[in-house]
């Protein structure tokens, strides 16, 4: 359908529109029109992504003079792949009622990993790995060696790329990675290196939340973005996670051992420099005089991690005299590991802010702090100098040289933790060294001050004034969006008691109690009885949820939801969990109904959608509050209470409740999906808990649902299941009788 | 086509050497120039292949009397007597033979056409007749009905059927044995011990047996490089037992021991690089909605080993990496399980013998991998699956027409066939205003469908035969109150009425009430009454109704006053219905 929101004319790809939609894409262009950010809260199963990108494109298109960018963040691949997925619908749409004026070019971009179609490189085990053979074959000392040398193995796709130049282009459409890869294959280009150079002429680029906020990878992939840009972040709820997972380094004993042998190996290399090509190291010395860390003109194939700390906190200076000389640099970062070792023997917990640590290392290890900001630059110069292609090997350095320039460079907003065994397993040594950033503002600070608008917009954002103010940012716009509704398609009930009416939770008191185990087994079998096809369990850990299906294996209760429904559980090795998800979806569409294992706040709670018949009943076990003995967490917590005035309890429960919205959040999808939730703890009951939840679960949420048994659960399960059957047979009748009249 | 149908005619029949004699029932099948006759029992010594040219005359019972015959004479003097189910039958070859001698008799003279019949009885194949016999062994409520219509004279054979064809279709297409899914359990080695001794023992039968082949390729790639060369059966397996029994007591130290000190064990004690190598291949095929390894390849936070925002509170490797490769995890062995389960039972061997169940595992696995990733046409699936995924369903029209899916039991076979019915008529009568596509697809079926519909919605019906409101009631009556009656009798015995009364007012009660419903479909699907034909076989209809009629009221006054009510309200439809029928069939008139 087609309609004016004021000047701009919305392209909508389908016959009808929610009501929600409409009143959100009214103010997502007030924002547009504004010029700045905003903050939108709509619920799950409201075509939030459609509405968003439907607006976006349409009101590029009604501004042809001032082209807008469109840049979405996903939090994953897969979302990334749906994305694109229904941009690709929409742009049908938009093709067919506009014509080629509506021709757009929109691509995925992911990680060479993910793109590679040269065969020997994409056969490499992880993402690091692929990076380095795909340098050791286009690396530009590499591909001179080989000009000279045709026995040097090259990549004949990059080679193709490389020569056709500027005809290097992807014509207008929608790609996903997907079909990067195949338009790559059918051109011979190397589809990474096309994708990389086709986002900066893209209309529209989907790429993860990482290539904007994690600095080392947005200062090679997003630096020449266009300020008139809207940038949209999806499914943001855990977005200050995100960004201070981007500021923060962990060092263990491994990183101590792996970042020594590679000094080690570069010192050797150096020695075989000097003997062989003493002048490349003197052309380096001197380009460091002049004041470049860096060479201003990589080669794309060249280009590493950019450095981790942000753009306007990189020193524009000479890298210091003394660490100009690659042997004095290594020395120096000797001596770092060696000080970071023996921090590391500490037998107690310490905790320190940055200041105090380059104090220390200052008195200590004579490193002052402009060497230490300077570490990362430096030895992404040196690397190049020595012409390292296997940059896998070189991770640990590198991770030593990112703290180095992180605590060098910030002074508040972090903390220094040195713990020297994790808080559950005393007796095991585990020394471990973390920066962790507790101010989520930083790292999306430069995005919000880059772009003229970013939205940021999730099912769960409540309460929606906290988001600000963790991010630090002033929306134009901030709204929550409910959910109009014919009929109740969503039914959440809040069970506190087993079947033997004793109450449950996975408090820590309760947790490993073998009554609540059996009494959570029980519910689990009384729904796998009367709930068809696909039902999705949430548990609080990984360790949790192993111990727990160990037990109801033991006790024969597994093997009774077994008759039922097949079981598929979550485990922390993606390609086995992958393969798990994929059966479960081939279980529940060939109707034998499947019962999924997952974790909150793990990979599958993120992103996988359980909806429809691949998810009619959500169970979530307990309250997913994070470790609160984490040493991390409490030093955040005193950051939160100590700047923005927010309370540890509050803040926890707000965390805890959003992440338990978010995993029940994904059995719905649209509004003739059809979803069961039940929360299973005695903690939901109470108020201050449950008034966390968002909006839309509670305005479902009945008081006759707020204390339930399992009994009574089951037999809401039922009535509710029947019901749901009852409409389905309505429109079966409907149908017959359209028959029965044609054929009297 | 009523040429061609009369080159052959094929029924069932028995043949009889004398009057008296029971016979062997068979098969008579006559063509131009020749009858066959083949019994039903192959081994029997009766089979017949005779040339008309050698038949004199023919003789027959009269309609209505004891049997069925046809005698047919030859000009030896010998005779061939067979006998036929019904009348119409014998009526039919009757005519046939009567042609088929004038014929043979004058060469060159044609046979005279009869196509005045609307409904002729269609060719038969042996074939097809000895399904119809099956159907009619098996289903008892079918053969109840066959009898009391089709013998009973009210319907033709070919009417009775016509109304089936789904049935018989389905079973021509001879659907594959229902093949029995692997059970759901997981074989978890609970070792059986008796307290006294230290033994362990374990159970094993074909079956787990091919669970764990299924589970674990190691195990059975091992099976097969082990037995019988290496070692015996037995003691494969009980070496198997062992590494699960070392598993069970999840001590990872003391199998790492054992595995050092026996390289077979170990075998079973390493984690399965097969289906780690499995996994690698099939992690291309999936969705990639789905696809989370991808993830970790785009994830540039946790850059070697971190782990910051999910706080880590799990078990850390706290052993070595020595051990790693003895570690393995309850959940991994649950997902390939249901994984197993799921794919279902891949084989059709023997269970016995253990080898050629191996082997054929891993024929099937090979021939599998093999199939590449590359597959186009398993891409194209998987893309178009995402677009459908994609799309907001509510918000869409219909994509399909969602005809496709509706399996309802009877009321579909009951429509189906209607509407091929209607077509079939319609094709007569008005042949020639609509072409007719012979080959339309489900859309374009859809399309015309929707089409008629409105069409009748804005024009009302041309000629209303009966208020579509009744007609309506009528049939959501009959779907849906007694329908639901009869299909519920088993599962809730509590709630059904039908189980509150004596059992043989209950069968007989059902009995009518499919007869009521056969009825009806025959009695609407012979409107509009447009041929001759069509009004006999609704006047037949009638009247049988009317037969039932007094009967139902019968039952409704024998019953205990009690139960009379509900009785009544459970008969009422039925005789709505037959009433409404009356008056459908009075309009008409």
């Amino acid at each position: 359908m087609k309609f004016q929101i004021e000047d701009v004319t919305v392209y909508f790809p389908y016959d009808n529109i929610y009501p929600e939609q409409y009143a959100y894409m009214v103010e997502l262009k007030r924002a547009l029109d504004a010029k700045g950010h905003c903050l939108l809260e709509m619920p799950t199963g409201t075509g939030k992504t459609i509405a968003l990108l439907s607006l976006i494109t349409s009101y590029a298109l009604s501004k042809p003079s001032n082209p807008i960018k469109f840049i979405y963040c996903t939090r994953t691949v897969h979302e990334m792949e749906k994305t694109l997925s229904e941009l690709k619908l929409l742009h049908n749409y938009q093709l067919q009622h506009l014509g080629p004026a509506a021709k757009i070019l929109a691509l995925g971009l992911s990680s060479r990993k993910n793109l590679c179609i040269n065969p020997t490189v994409v056969s490499a085990e992880n993402r690091d790995s692929v990076d380095a053979a795909c340098r050791k074959l286009t690396a530009s000392w590499v591909r001179e060696l080989a000009a000279e040398n045709p026995r040097i193995p090259t990549c004949s796709f990059f080679e193709n790329y490389e020569k056709s130049a500027s005809e290097a282009i992807l014509p207008p459409g929608v790609y996903t990675l997907q079909d990067l890869r195949a338009y790559g294959k059918l051109k011979g280009w190397c589809p990474y290196f096309l994708a990389r150079h086709m986002v900066q002429l893209a209309n529209v680029v989907v790429y993860s939340y990482q290539y904007l906020l994690d600095p080392k990878v947005a200062g090679i992939i997003s630096k020449e973005m266009q300020r008139e840009s809207v940038v949209v972040f999806d499914e943001a709820h855990n977005i200050d996670n995100v960004c201070i997972e981007a500021l923060s380094v962990s060092v263990r004993m491994q990183t101590l051992e792996g970042a020594t042998r590679n000094i080690n190996r570069m010192s050797q290399e150096i020695d075989r420099f000097k003997a062989t090509d003493a002048g490349r190291l003197r052309a380096e010395y001197n380009r460091l005089v002049e004041g470049l860390a860096l060479r201003g003109d990589l080669p794309a194939s060249d280009a590493w991690l950019a450095n981790p700390a942000l753009p306007n906190d990189i020193l524009k200076e000479a890298v210091p005299g003394n660490i100009r000389r690659a042997e004095h640099f290594l020395s120096v970062l000797r001596r770092l590991v060696q000080y970071i070792r023996g921090r590391l023997q500490t037998e107690n917990v310490e905790k320190e802010g940055p200041v105090a640590f380059v104090a220390s290392v200052n008195t200590q290890a004579g490193i002052d702090q402009k060497m230490l900001r300077f570490c990362y630059d430096r030895l992404h110069s040196l690397m190049l100098t020595l012409e390292i292609s296997d940059t896998d090997e070189f991770l640990h350095i590198q991770t030593i040289c990112d703290f180095a320039t992180l605590v060098g460079t910030y002074t508040r907003g972090f903390s220094i933790i040195i713990e020297p065994f994790d808080e559950r397993m005393p007796h095991i040594p585990d020394p471990v060294l973390q920066l962790c950033c507790h101010d989520a503002s930083l790292a999306i600070k430069p995005v919000f001050e880059r772009f003229q608008s970013v939205v940021i917009t999730s099912g769960t954002l409540s309460p929606i004034d906290l988001y600000p103010r963790l991010l630090n940012f002033n929306p134009v716009v901030s709204r929550s969006f409910t959910m109009s509704l014919t009929r109740d398609c969503i039914c959440p009930m809040v069970l506190t008691r087993g079947s033997d009416q004793l109450p449950v939770s996975t408090k820590y008191d309760l947790r490993s109690d073998p009554g609540v185990e059996k009494n959570y087994g029980k519910l689990l079998l009384e729904m796998v009885s009367v709930v068809p096809d696909g039902i999705v369990c949430f548990f609080v850990s990984y360790s949790y949820m192993d111990g727990i299906v160990n037990s109801w294996h033991e006790t024969g209760l597994l093997k009774e939801i077994m008759q039922h429904k097949l079981v598929f559980i979550e485990t922390q090795d993606v390609v086995e969990t992958t393969l798990a998800l994929d059966n479960y979806r081939k279980a529940c569409d060939c109707g034998r109904g499947a019962v999924f294992f997952s974790v909150a706040r793990g990979k599958v709670a993120e992103g996988i959608d359980f909806d429809r018949h691949y998810g009619r009943l959500v169970i979530m076990f307990g309250v997913p509050f994070q470790y609160t003995l984490s040493r991390i967490l409490l030093a955040r917590l005193e950051y939160l209470r100590d700047t923005f005035q927010i309370k540890e309890g509050d803040f926890l429960t707000f965390d805890a409740l959003r992440q338990a919205a978010q995993c029940v959040g994904r059995v719905i999808r649209s509004k003739a999906d059809y979803g069961m939730m039940i929360f299973a703890d005695k903690r939901y009951s109470r108020h201050d808990k449950r008034s966390k939840l968002p909006g839309w679960i509670l305005s479902h949420l009945r008081d006759a649902h707020l204390n339930l048994s399992t009994d009574m659960a089951a037999h809401i399960a039922r009535e509710g299941i029947k019901e749901e059957g009852s409409q389905m047979i309505i429109k079966v009748a409907v149908l017959d009788l359209s028959i029965a009249c044609d054929s009297t | 086509m009523a040429d061609k149908q009369q080159q052959v005619v094929v029924k069932r029949a028995r043949h009889k050497s004398s009057v008296k004699d029971p016979g062997t029932p068979g098969v008579l099948k006559m063509t131009k120039d020749r009858f066959t006759f083949m019994a039903n029992d192959p081994s029997s010594p009766v089979k017949l292949n005779v040339e008309f040219r050698t038949i004199k005359g023919h003789k027959f019972t009269k309609d209505g009397t004891k049997q069925a015959l046809l005698n047919l004479t030859q000009d030896q003097g010998g005779n061939y007597i067979f006998e036929f189910e019904n009348f119409p039958d014998r009526n039919v070859c009757k005519d046939f033979v009567a042609s088929a001698i004038a014929l043979s008799g004058e060469a060159g003279r044609t046979v005279p056409e009869k196509s005045a019949v609307p409904i002729q009885d269609e060719q038969l194949s042996a074939a097809e007749m000895e399904r119809r016999i099956k159907l009619l062994q098996e289903d008892s409520d079918l053969q109840k009905l066959h009898k009391q219509f089709v013998i009973g004279g009210i319907l033709s054979e070919a009417e009775f059927w016509a109304t089936r064809k789904k049935l018989l279709e389905q079973n021509y297409s001879r659907r594959p044995k229902q093949r029995v899914a692997l059970k759901n359990d997981m074989w978890s080695t609970k070792p059986l011990a008796d307290g006294q001794s230290n033994r362990v023992t374990f159970n094993l039968t074909p079956e787990i047996i091919l669970q764990i082949f299924a589970e674990k390729p190691a195990v059975r790639q091992a099976y097969l490089n082990f037995v019988p060369n290496k070692m015996t059966e037995k003691e494969f397996w009980t070496k198997y037992s062992r590494a699960e029994y070392l598993h069970s007591t999840k001590n990872v130290i003391a199998a790492a021991a054992e595995a050092a000190e026996d390289e077979e064990l170990a075998v079973f004690l390493k984690q399965d690089d097969m289906l780690v190598n499995e996994a690698r291949k099939k992690i291309r095929q999936v969705d990639p909605t789905l696809d989370m390894e991808a993830d970790e390849g785009d994830d540039y936070m946790h850059l070697p080993i971190q782990d910051h925002g999910l706080p880590r509170n799990d078990n850390k490797d706290v052993l070595d990496s020595q051990y790693e490769p003895y570690r393995r995890s309850f959940s991994q062995h649950l997902n390939q399980h249901a994984a197993v389960v799921l794919q279902g039972r891949v084989i059709d061997v023997e269970l016995g013998d253990t080898r050629s169940v191996a082997e054929a595992l891993a024929r099937t696995k090979h021939a599998e991998l093999a199939k590449d990733a590359s597959d186009v046409y398993l891409d194209k699936e998987r893309l178009e699956r995402i677009s459908r995924m994609t799309e907001i369903e509510d918000l869409q029209a219909p994509r399909d027409p969602a005809v496709a899916p509706l399996s309802i039991k009877d009321p579909r076979d009951y429509f189906d066939s209607q509407q091929a019915n209607a077509f079939s008529t319609l094709g007569d009568t008005v042949s020639g205003a609509k072409q007719l596509k012979c080959s339309v697809s489900t859309r374009e079926a859809y399309c015309s469908l929707k089409e008629c519909i409105s069409e009748i919605k804005f024009q009302g019906l041309t000629e209303p035969t009966i208020n579509s409101e009744v007609a309506f009631k009528v049939l959501n009556g009959l779907a849906q109150n007694i329908s639901s009656n009869k299909y519920h009798l088993g599962r809730n015995p509590n709630e059904s009425i039908l189980d509150s009364l004596p059992k043989i007012t209950r069968e007989e009660l059902l009995l009518h009430w499919s007869s009521i419903q056969e009825l009806l479909k025959h009695f609407w699907s012979s409107y509009p009454i447009t041929t001759k034909y069509l009004l006999t076989k609704a006047t037949k209809l009638k009247d049988a109704m009317s037969q039932i009629y007094p009967k139902l009221q019968e039952i409704k006054e024998s019953v205990q006053s009690d139960l009379r009510h509900q009785v009544s309200l459970l008969v009422q439809p039925m005789l709505q219905s037959s009433v409404f029928m009356d008056q459908a069939f009075c309009c008409r008139l």
